[in-house]
């Protein structure tokens, strides 16, 4: 085919028309006449997203069961059609387990903290460098935008973006994220950052940069990180862990000091979410972190967490991570 | 050497149409969510673009590659600014659907050609990104991102070159049964796909 004028016409024309809106959705921001065509890629595909999700559901585990033993292909080529429909049916029972198991956790988190949760799965993660993934919850569930949206170990991130079934969170580990944190136990405050990548990068285990805004105050290798709290409890909501300092950058002489922070949540493997549809009445301040996995001095496994020395510093209302989390998770109302 | 406007150019961009869409469903239900190391995941829809321009042409490969990226920058979880898939799409379709008519009869070349088309597709979206001040899109990152991503990119092409080959195809058979015009770069693509 030849090299027409026509070709170059139309290449010239798209091109045109490509740059275009690259600057009005550039110069137009959040206001950007162009969101209408956001929502309409959110309207047609979030449904069908949605539908190849639980099409690919079983597909993927399929996949994980084969990395995870390296005989389990040799053994499922050998096996018979009737035993195959078996192997599915038992397989499908135990996702149902682990699902069940990963939104009992989520309730048991949520509702130390007094939030009122919305569960929701992942359903597909973006491309290129940023770190966002739709989940299978949208405006008909009552999602609305900048809501905090955490998994039973702690933060994920916040909704940025909400179809009529479907919704995009921008992942804490994604480098636009920033977050308004708090050390465990004191009233230092800082930036939590992400550093791209969802951790599978050149960052190992620490996707995450807390900026200290005071750059005297003390931190500690193995302080923990809670979310502080915005404005009207919006995009994140407060006491939400995020992570473990792990690396404190010594480097002095600046306003703020770093420190490189190993989250709770694993980004590569999300699958249950919750998304924080009603703040908590009061701050639950650090109740809803884990119980500290120090060496325990008495053998005794026992004893209440709450008497861990987390907690401990402040009357609260709460038993903080008692082995039975509150039976009324939504307690929010 | 290709004229694909001759072949009932509706039933064409029908199959181009549904060859991306199934493509962008896969990418990002599928291909982003592999933790693959390096964090990097291979651009299928790239890899549909330069697979549809070689096979059809610059017009064809220009047009889809537009569409398709405008139907990136909008699908879901996507966060950048509208266009810049469009924009890159465009161009890499068009630069492929040129190259096609230069290519000869190996077969070794068109494996190439989706190396460099992912290649340059890769560094194009990075450089939009860096012009328009993107805070993902800094130095670091995409000089570490890049290389893994084009290694990516080239161990799946010769996956998404063959099922784009089999749409295509397939459709032209039940149209034309016996097409020269789409028989000799088959045949090139399937020695290709072996290959890899």
């Amino acid at each position: 085919m030849k090299d027409t004028r026509r070709t170059r016409v139309v290449l010239g024309v798209l091109l045109v028309v490509a740059l275009a809106m690259i600057t009005i959705d550039y110069r137009g921001g959040a206001e950007s006449p162009l969101r209408g065509l956001r929502g309409v890629g959110a309207t047609v595909f979030g449904p069908v997203e949605r539908a190849s999700a639980s099409v690919v559901r079983p597909v993927s585990n399929t996949f994980d069961a084969i990395t995870d033993a390296p005989g389990e292909r040799r053994r499922a080529d050998r096996l018979e059609r009737q035993n195959h429909k078996l192997r599915e049916q038992l397989r499908s029972m135990r996702l149902d387990q682990d699902k069940a198991a990963q939104l009992q956790r989520l309730l048991g988190t949520a509702g130390m903290g007094g939030y009122e949760i919305l569960a929701a799965q992942v359903i597909s993660a973006g491309q290129g460098f940023e770190d966002t993934v739709t989940i299978d919850a949208g405006s008909r569930s009552g999602i609305k935008r900048d809501m905090t949206v955490m998994s039973a170990d702690g933060l994920v991130g916040r909704v940025t973006r909400v179809g009529p079934a479907t919704a995009t969170v921008l992942l804490a580990t994604d480098q636009t994220s920033s977050i308004g944190s708090r050390l465990e136990g004191s009233k230092e405050i800082g930036i939590v950052q992400g550093r791209g990548r969802r951790g599978l990068g050149g960052h190992g285990a620490t996707p995450l940069r807390f900026q200290l805004l005071d750059a005297a105050a003390p931190i500690q290798v193995g302080q923990r990180i809670v979310t502080l709290g915005s404005q009207g409890q919006r995009p994140y909501v407060p006491g939400v862990p995020i992570g473990v300092v792990e690396r404190i950058d010594r480097s002095t002489g600046g306003l703020t000091r770093t420190a490189y922070v190993r989250p709770f949540v694993r980004f590569t493997s999300l699958d249950v979410v919750a998304v924080v549809v009603a703040p908590p009445k009061t701050d639950p301040r650090d109740a809803v972190l884990p119980p500290k996995p120090k060496p325990p001095p008495t053998p005794t496994p026992s004893v209440s967490p709450s008497a861990s020395p987390s907690g401990s510093k402040r009357p609260n209302a709460r038993p903080s991570g008692s082995g039975s989390p509150s039976t009324n998770p939504s307690g929010g109302n | 050497m290709l004229n694909p406007p001759e072949a009932s150019p509706a039933g064409r961009s029908v199959v181009a149409a549904v060859v991306i869409a199934v493509t962008l469903i896969l990418q990002v239900s599928v291909a982003n969510r592999l933790p693959l190391p390096g964090g990097v995941q291979p651009d299928l829809v790239l890899l549909a673009v330069v697979a549809l321009a070689l096979v059809a042409g610059s017009m064809t490969g220009m047009v889809t590659g537009f569409l398709a990226g405008l139907a990136a920058d909008i699908i879901p979880p996507a966060d950048h600014t509208i266009g810049r898939y469009a924009l890159v799409y465009c161009l890499i379709g068009y630069l492929c659907g040129v190259a096609s008519d230069e290519m000869d009869r190996q077969s070794v070349v068109p494996f190439f050609a989706v190396a460099a088309g992912a290649l340059a597709g890769t560094v194009l979206y990075a450089g939009t990104g860096m012009m328009l001040g993107d805070p993902r899109a800094e130095w670091a990152t995409v000089s570490s991102m890049v290389p893994l991503q084009v290694l990516y990119d080239v161990i799946a092409s010769p996956f998404v070159v063959w099922a784009v080959l089999r749409a295509t195809r397939r459709y032209e058979r039940g149209e034309r049964p016996r097409s020269d015009t789409l028989a000799v770069p088959a045949a090139r693509y399937r020695a290709m796909s072996g290959r890899g």
